[in-house]
């Protein structure tokens, strides 16, 4: 057999299909991800020479998108992350950093995506605590945690609502307001509201001429029921929430910039007047100080109400539904 | 004495000073806090949004605690509130219980209610004492005023963090009062720092912090002093930015309860951190007198 496979002249054969092999090979690496044994030393040597703020931003983003490259995929970031435990009850891959390196380059690539695709990937990128535990593990040295900034700050421009910027998960960009380009002022914070607030008939919540109707009887269940009928209904509108609310105190005519006060949510809460209720500023600007809880005569638990209604309002903006408290969970009450 | 640190994750960016002081004051006394790195995010920033999420966090937390029978330590005033609460709803609703430690048992994990929390403040009031701590100081600051802010989560709901009285606290004040120094009545002692508005509405959050810096500065205070790390980044980057706007014109600088309690007990300056503070609170160095001159 050697020597009929000598006279076909394999030998020359198999050296050109392993030529070519190679060739292919190399010109499938840049494809494949292997292409991290180029990519990651590269970024890892421009990392070491830039800082944000100081190099130029044209090439910040340059190296910014080198480091996608760089990215082997190891999961190191996810196993360390500050709220990957979230993942558990919010079933969006984006949560985990290893997972949204793959979603930015999608939206790097400038592939079109759909406003619910964009939806997931922002819930993902603003599910964050800026812990910056990622990029302390990344085995490629890759500043996870600014290439998070810089896709946040890139998405504010696509105008989309993002609620998760109503929670303290907003302090990081808000510390760091002064090193934001110039033009990305816009106040995203301010559109989550405004989505929330669509989903109230806010005609009805403006007329305030006109009586108010019965509302609809379907209570909203959350999970450990401070909003079961008993936890409002103890309420014999005295006012001291509103009183001792920081936030109300802080205004000369607290309605106009609020909405509802405390004691009038709970009595809104009452009527079932969920577009009052669910259009109120007062839930965004509410402190969770417990202030209000702590005072009440009544043992009312309105922080523990707020707190409520806003996930509420937040499911409700979340699922598109409007005007009908939806039950988010199955609940416990 | 070991404690199971809850790292708060603004911490190790913004304040290393404050885990530094802290290792260092505990230190002296024999209390370990030990960092563990499967530790997550207590939940607290996730409280808004959706509450399973929130709960499982700081449920995760005190689970990992309890495999190492160790009580969970934390510096801040916000972790503390949502590790309690969490505590809380998990001895009172035994449905939602299970339910948590259905989701926790996928990584092997359930809590149970056999460990608890406790605040940075606790452990110095309680574990270490105002007494031992006046013993161990080496320098005093008479003549110094301090303002104290406990922070909304360690003082309420207080049938969930039952730490002190939420209308008369006094525990924090006479922490204080162990160095010498005095402990000045102000108007808004007990309110919020304004720091949970931060990015959700700047305007009122920093109208808030200007209350309690005006309402300080009213009752005499030359500086605040806090327990946790909200309140602290509150007080100096958010009161820097306030400066630069013209919001407020005298800056009053802050002061954390560990490195007004390390200067006072002689440990190393580096520890301390005290130059990390971004409204400066060198000037705190000019009130310190050796304890023994003082007897005389």
């Amino acid at each position: 057999v050697a020597l009929w496979l000598d006279e076909l002249n394999s030998r020359t054969i198999l050296l050109y299909v392993h030529f070519l092999a190679c060739f292919l090979g190399l010109a499938y690496l840049p494809f494949s991800k292997m292409f991290h044994i180029f990519a990651t030393p590269i970024s890892q040597m421009a990392n070491a020479v830039m800082v944000r703020g100081k190099s130029d931003p044209a090439s910040y983003a340059v190296k910014q998108i080198m480091e996608l490259d760089g990215c082997m995929h190891c999961g190191a970031c996810t196993l360390r992350c500050s709220v990957a435990v979230a993942f558990q009850q919010i079933p969006n891959v984006n949560i985990l950093p290893s997972e949204k390196i793959a979603s930015i380059k999608r939206l790097a690539s400038g592939k079109k995506l759909s406003s619910e695709q964009l939806a997931t990937i922002q819930q993902g990128m603003y599910l964050c605590t800026n812990c910056h535990r990622c990029t302390d593990v990344c085995p490629a040295g890759i500043n996870l945690q600014e290439l998070w900034t810089s896709v946040r700050d890139a998405l504010t421009r696509k105008s989309l609502p993002e609620p998760l910027l109503l929670s303290p998960l907003s302090l990081n960009r808000a510390l760091k307001a002064h090193s934001r380009e110039p033009g990305d002022e816009g106040k995203p914070e301010e559109w989550a509201k405004e989505a929330i607030e669509a989903t109230c008939d806010m005609e009805k919540v403006r007329d305030r001429s006109s009586p108010l109707k019965a509302g609809n009887d379907k209570l909203p269940r959350v999970i450990h029921g401070a909003l079961a009928p008993h936890g409002f209904s103890n309420c014999f509108r005295c006012v001291t929430c509103s009183n001792v609310c920081p936030v109300v105190r802080n205004y000369r005519k607290p309605m106009e910039v609020v909405g509802l006060m405390p004691h009038q949510i709970m009595h809104a809460v009452g009527l079932q007047q969920w577009d009052l209720v669910f259009s109120a500023r007062m839930l965004w600007d509410c402190l969770g100080c417990y202030q209000c809880q702590e005072n009440c005569p009544m043992n009312v638990h309105v922080a523990d109400i707020l707190y409520e209604l806003k996930h509420i309002a937040i499911k409700r903006t979340l699922a598109g539904i409007e005007k009908e408290p939806v039950l988010p969970r199955g609940g416990t009450s | 004495m070991k404690y199971a640190l809850q790292r708060c994750c603004t911490t190790p960016i913004l304040l290393r000073q404050y885990e530094s002081s802290t290792n260092a004051v505990l230190g002296a006394f024999g209390i370990i806090s030990e960092l563990d790195r499967d530790f997550n995010c207590c939940g607290y920033p996730l409280r808004n949004y959706d509450p399973m999420a929130y709960m499982l966090a700081s449920a995760r937390n005190l689970a990992l605690a309890e495999k190492r029978a160790l009580d969970v330590l934390t510096l801040c005033s916000c972790c503390y509130g949502s590790l309690r609460h969490v505590e809380h709803v998990m001895k009172s609703d035994e449905l939602l219980k299970q339910e948590i430690n259905l989701t926790l048992g996928k990584e092997g994990l359930a809590y149970q209610g056999g460990i608890t929390t406790k605040h940075l403040l606790q452990v110095l009031y309680q574990d270490i004492g105002v007494e031992a701590l006046k013993k161990s100081l080496k320098f005093t600051c008479n003549g110094l005023k301090i303002a104290t802010h406990y922070g909304c989560r360690v003082l309420r709901p207080q049938n969930v963090v039952d730490f002190d009285n939420p209308f008369a606290p006094v525990k924090f004040d006479r922490l204080v009062e162990a160095t010498g120094a005095k402990s000045v009545r102000w108007v808004s002692k007990l309110e919020c720092c304004g720091s949970p508005l931060m990015g959700v509405n700047d305007d009122l959050s920093k109208d808030l912090t200007g209350k309690k810096l005006a309402g300080a500065l009213q009752g005499g205070a030359d500086f605040l002093c806090v327990a946790c790390p909200f309140c602290q980044i509150q007080f100096n980057r958010v009161q820097q930015m306030m400066i630069q706007e013209g919001r407020t014109s005298r800056p009053l600088p802050s002061i954390l309860i560990t490195q007004l309690l390390g200067l006072c007990m002689g440990i190393d300056e580096k520890a301390l951190g005290l130059e990390k503070n971004l409204i400066s609170a060198s000037s705190i160095t000019g009130f310190l007198k050796p304890k023994a001159a003082v007897g005389n």
